[in-house]
């Protein structure tokens, strides 16, 4: 179980992570890691809006959105989101 | 001429509808309902952008309501059927253009919509979303398709704002109902305080 290459959404506006296959996410504890971690986090019950160094949603799907266009931050915080919350690795086939 | 209220998205259809009212000699107020953090900052940056094209084409004022939208996205998210969940944002816009029409003294709301383009823009959800008022709504562009309004945009030089990258809305259920019926939709509103919500929102309304 991997997340799929980071990639700009069909908008344009932020970076996308798909994980393949499906995930189910428990968003009540993946708050309860982002709060304890002191990232503020606010739950919208379908989706958590997670306050890092850009905004992220997580939806209970494991999709990943962050809010930047620069493709290396995007990486940074997807991958200190997946270290806090316990997700699954990226996949090292598609860097 | 009379006076309207104008719901603006920051989309390829607001821009062109509104034209259509200033063309016509209306009075037109605008209002975008601010859906962030379900978006990023470049719907309200384009409406900006839109409005100071079609001010300086028409040569006037035209005032814009920016209202905060996300909190109240936030409420449906956890208290209402997901399912529906277009529906009732759709209904909380419309009761909102009312109130600043009622503030504005308008006498009628516009919108961009096209019939059948997204989820919310079926005959059935539009006729339940707009049950949540009483004024009455113009759609200048309802019979349009998608060429036709984009040949407007491009026109009157609205076309390439719109198209600018910007974040879709992250409320959109994965599967939007296409059909509703108001009965339902009623029935998620007694989950919430629709007045006391709504008056959340206009009491942290901006003029720009």
């Amino acid at each position: 179980m991997t997340y799929s290459t980071l990639a700009l959404c069909a908008s344009k506006g932020a970076y996308e992570a798909i994980p393949r296959p499906k995930i189910s996410v428990n968003l009540l504890e993946a708050k309860g890691r982002l709060e304890s971690a002191g990232i503020p986090v606010t739950d919208a019950r379908v989706m958590l809006i997670v306050a890092m160094e850009r905004e992220v949603t997580l939806s209970r799907d494991g999709r990943v959105l962050i809010k930047s266009n620069d493709a290396k931050e995007a990486e940074r915080v997807f991958d200190r989101l997946r270290q806090v919350v316990g997700l699954p690795e990226r996949d090292p086939d598609n860097p | 001429m009379s006076r309207g209220v104008m719901l603006m998205s920051g989309g390829i259809d607001s821009p062109v509808a509104l034209h259509f009212m200033l063309r016509q000699g209306h009075e037109m107020t605008c209002v975008h309902m601010d859906n962030r953090p379900f978006t990023d900052d470049s719907p309200l940056a384009k409406v900006v952008d839109h409005l100071e094209v079609l001010r300086a084409r028409y040569g006037q004022k035209i005032p814009m309501y920016l209202l905060p939208h996300g909190p109240t996205q936030i409420q449906l998210m956890r208290e209402t059927d997901r399912h529906v969940g277009c529906v009732l944002c759709r209904r909380f816009m419309w009761r909102s253009a009312e109130r600043i029409a009622a503030r504005e003294g308008a006498t009628f709301l516009t919108t961009g919509e096209s019939l059948g383009q997204v989820a919310s823009q079926t005959l059935s959800n539009m006729r339940t979303a707009t049950a949540s008022v009483s004024l009455p709504i113009v759609r200048p562009l309802i019979g349009f398709d998608k060429q036709e309004i984009e040949a407007v945009a491009k026109e009157i030089g609205t076309y390439e704002i719109s198209t600018r990258p910007g974040l879709c809305c992250q409320a959109v259920p994965s599967k939007p109902a296409t059909r509703s019926n108001l009965v339902q939709i009623l029935q998620e509103e007694q989950r919430i305080d629709v007045d006391q919500m709504l008056d959340d929102v206009l009491r942290h309304a901006t003029v720009l």
